[in-house]
């Protein structure tokens, strides 16, 4: 398996305090890697470090073996690095199948004056995207709920929403920003099924989160993040029973 | 405070042409964009209308076409700068934009004949005539807001980092929503100066730019039936409630504030989702979605 | 000529760094652009008038019912404008149309208060009194407002820098949920800064009615704006960046007055505002600004 996403001795400093410092990690395509850590870690920079949102103040990224260290962050997006976000902004006034299809954008081909004057090519396209998008519905169990208010529903099902979306875009990475924070182990459970499935299509997915005992069974390679340092890396079941890491959970 | 009418003017015409207006200010405050320019646009339309008819003799019809063409290409060039703020700052910037058009209708007497504003235009738009274009920009604009272009300013509004991590060009968007909203503003100047025989600078100053404000906070800004009902309503209500003529402007500044704070989306927009919600609740009602039963006992073998 | 013009366009600019500096403390505390600000400049200029027309109270009581008044309405816009906003989470859009809103309101009950005249002064509210200096007639007025906007600059550093109250001001404004954590109450500090930057805008209504001899209701706006160039250019939380600018501004302004025309002067202001705007968003001294475009930071 080629290694799609690198980082390799990313460092970020803020005003002279490194808020992650010489962080260096690999998320090969085709499995699920974690990135964990309690809170504060700097978990969530290191995924705005790598898609865009702030600079390096040391090190490299490497997307395909391309260095993407200055690449800005709508030129990441459309090389296929798609994220999730911690607080969900979806579209609450849209459906479901409108915010799903707002993903799709960036594979557009079809101009603005086109689909306004319903052009062939512009209807052909639009009936792609909305079979596509319908395909993702099923995946994730919410085809009832398509022309849903995407406000109006419940907290998983919007995650379940803003995962679909991100999903759209077809990513080489997926960066899956604490994917499950305020579910319950059933839900939790049914979406790690979905990474899995994701994973196995090709995609190189990051997955951060700080509990521990979800990512157990779903990573195959752990990272733990603690003040912005890699305090352990590699299987989960070494690392779960890591001292460091028992340390740094605890006395955080 | 406003004075965008005389009293020739019937209210359904009044109503047609501020709805085009309201248009105008939906179309940006969709796309995120905080531009309260419209009214400075709408001057640029109208005096660019009336004057081809005055002075020049011009077809008012076509007079109104390069009026809202003068729209279209100011509020191009003003995008290029414009695009580059946000919040606040595009909202002052563009203020700025009103006052300096105001400023120059007031001084350039030569031009613009000063306060004393250009009179005796032609009479050349009839309600019918304005009913047409008012349906045709209604449906251009819903065709536009309701597929992909409309997906992406709803995601650039609501959250422009999303936006961007989905591909999504923000600064191309919010262009073209500043380019539209010029040309919506400047024709429903150029139409309010050939179906009303008068303008003076004041048509167009501070007490417009609130008022387009308004109709779209009142009606919504992100749907188009917001803008319209928003401009029903407010042009309509000092005619209804004669009282409230007289205190127009203390009556707008209540109601920006009461709806902003306690019925933030606008009546149309509110009345929209909720119906939406409605008519769903009454097909299936989804049950919580639970993990395949198959997968979940898999799970909890392979951990125990 | 050119010094004279140089020294009344000091005086006047220090009274807009007066009020811009009341509005970019809000801004600084509150992260909100308070749109209704001229209004409250107003209604301190309308309630110095008032007592000096209705009560013949001397010049110095009026300034103070000038303060007082434009604190009380600041604190009322908070109260009714901001606050349940803040309540509900709204976003900055929500809080600029909201004080738009108010700002109407404001507008228009000064204007039916004052039937839409422009009122004055009474002609001997001040002591006419000139000197004569460097071949420039400097007004008795004119020493006094500079004198004032010392105090007020001095006596504002002093209360932010040196008191526990100016702490807490200052605590919230770098961080507020840590200092919710650290036990102090957002609730009056926000008020206290509502009612110190309304008091100097009050105050700077009152100055600048005697000014220019004229008190009207719409007097608010054209302050407000200036205000906006103001802080642009002396960047947003910088006192002496405020006052510098304003300076700057008054001057500009005067010079315009003199030597083109009061029309074109306005229309000069306006085109500033916008090239400054575009061109320097954070300003000559401040920090930079809320979100602009998605970019590496």
């Amino acid at each position: 398996m080629s290694t799609t996403l690198v980082l390799e001795n990313v460092t970020r400093h803020f005003g002279g305090v490194p808020a992650v410092d010489g962080v260096s990690l690999e998320v090969p395509a085709g499995q699920i890697t974690g990135l964990i850590g309690p809170n504060g870690a700097g978990k969530t920079t290191v995924v705005n470090l790598i898609t865009g949102i702030l600079h390096l103040t040391q090190g490299r990224v490497l997307l395909d073996g391309q260095d993407v260290s200055k690449t800005e962050a709508p030129d990441l997006a459309r090389a296929g690095v798609a994220r999730t976000f911690q607080n969900i902004r979806l579209v609450p006034d849209a459906s479901v199948l409108d915010n799903v299809l707002a993903g799709f954008h960036r594979h557009e081909k079809t101009g603005l004056w086109a689909n306004l004057l319903g052009l062939p090519s512009a209807r052909a396209e639009a009936r792609q995207m909305r079979g596509g998008a319908m395909q993702l519905l099923e995946r994730f169990g919410m085809t009832e709920l398509a022309e849903h208010r995407a406000g109006a529903l419940s907290y998983g099902h919007q995650r379940r929403i803003e995962m679909m979306r991100a999903l759209a875009s077809r990513p080489k990475v997926l960066l899956l920003d604490e994917p499950v924070a305020g579910m319950n182990d059933a839900e939790a459970e049914s979406l790690a099924h979905i990474f899995r499935k994701v994973a196995a299509d090709g995609v190189a997915v990051l997955l951060i989160e700080h509990n521990m005992r979800f990512v157990m069974s779903l990573c195959s390679r752990l990272y733990v993040l603690a003040s912005g340092r890699l305090i352990a890396q590699g299987e989960p079941d070494a690392v779960g029973r890591d001292p460091v890491v028992v340390e740094a959970y605890l006395g955080a | 405070m406003i004075n965008f009418f005389n009293t020739y003017q019937s209210l359904l015409d009044h109503i047609l042409v501020n709805m085009l207006l309201a248009a105008s200010q939906y179309v940006v405050l969709r796309a995120g964009v905080f531009s309260l320019g419209s009214a400075g646009f709408a001057a640029l339309g109208a005096y660019c209308t009336a004057l081809l008819t005055t002075k020049l003799g011009w077809n008012p019809w076509l007079s109104v076409v390069v009026g809202m063409m003068l729209g279209t290409l100011v509020s191009a060039l003003l995008a290029l700068p414009l695009s580059r703020l946000r919040g606040v700052f595009q909202a002052v910037a563009t203020l700025a934009f009103v006052q300096i058009v105001l400023s120059a209708t007031q001084n350039w007497v030569a031009l613009t004949n000063g306060p004393m504003g250009v009179n005796s235009i032609p009479h050349a738009a009839g309600t019918a005539s304005l009913l047409l274009i008012v349906v045709a920009v209604v449906v251009f604009l819903v065709m536009m807001g309701r597929y992909s272009f409309g997906r992406a300013l709803d995601v650039i509004r609501e959250d422009e980092t999303v936006a961007v991590s989905l591909g999504i060009s923000v600064p191309y968007y919010h262009r073209i929503a500043f380019v539209l909203s010029g040309a919506l503003a400047g024709l429903s100047g150029g139409l309010h100066a050939i179906s009303s025989y008068s303008i003076t600078p004041q048509d167009y100053g501070f007490g417009l730019l609130v008022a387009a404000l308004a109709m779209v906070v009142l009606g919504g800004r992100t749907t188009v039936w917001g803008a319209l009902v928003g401009a029903l309503v407010l042009t309509s209500l000092p005619e209804v409630f004669r009282v409230f003529a007289d205190y127009r402007a203390v009556v707008q500044g209540l109601l920006l504030m009461l709806v902003i704070i306690y019925l933030p989306r606008g009546l149309a927009d509110t009345v929209i989702a909720h119906l939406k919600d409605r008519r769903l609740r009454r097909t299936a009602a989804p049950p919580v979605i639970a993990a395949p039963v198959g997968v979940l006992t898999a799970q909890t073998r392979s951990r125990s | 000529m050119l010094m004279q013009q140089l020294l009344n366009g000091i005086v006047v600019g220090s009274v807009y760094g007066l009020f811009a500096l009341g509005f970019t403390l809000l801004f600084g505390v509150n992260h909100i652009m308070n749109m209704a600000h001229g209004s409250v400049f107003m209604w301190g200029a309308f309630a110095g008038l008032f007592a000096v027309l209705q009560f013949d109270a001397p010049i110095y009581v009026a300034l103070l019912i000038g303060m007082l008044a434009g604190g009380a309405v600041s604190v009322l816009l908070d109260l009714v404008a901001f606050r349940p906003l803040r309540r509900r989470g709204g976003p900055e859009f929500s809080a600029i149309v909201s004080s738009i809103g108010a700002d109407l309101v404001l507008i228009s009950i000064a204007q039916k208060l004052s039937n839409t005249a422009v009122m004055r002064f009474p002609f001997d509210a001040f002591p006419v009194i000139f000197f004569s200096f460097m071949g420039m007639r400097v007004q008795l007025l004119q020493l006094v407002i500079m004198a004032l906007v010392v105090i007020m600059v001095v006596g504002l550093v002093w209360y932010l820098y040196r008191t526990s109250f100016g702490l807490r001001i200052r605590s919230v404004a770098y961080a507020e949920q840590t200092s919710r954590l650290l036990g102090i109450n957002p609730g009056p500090v926000n008020m206290q800064v509502f009612f110190i930057s309304g008091a100097l805008a009050g105050m700077a209504g009152v100055l600048i009615g005697l000014v220019f001899n004229s008190v009207h209701f719409a007097m608010g706006e054209p302050l407000l704006l200036r205000a906006f160039v103001i802080i642009i250019i002396g960047g947003l939380g910088s006192i002496p960046g405020a006052l510098i600018a304003g300076m700057v501004i008054g001057i500009v302004q005067t010079l315009s007055v003199a030597y083109i025309s009061s029309g074109v002067a306005e229309a000069i202001v306006f085109l500033a505002l916008f090239v400054v705007i575009v061109l320097k968003p954070t300003g000559l001294f401040g920090q930079p600004t809320a979100a602009m475009r998605v970019q590496r930071a």
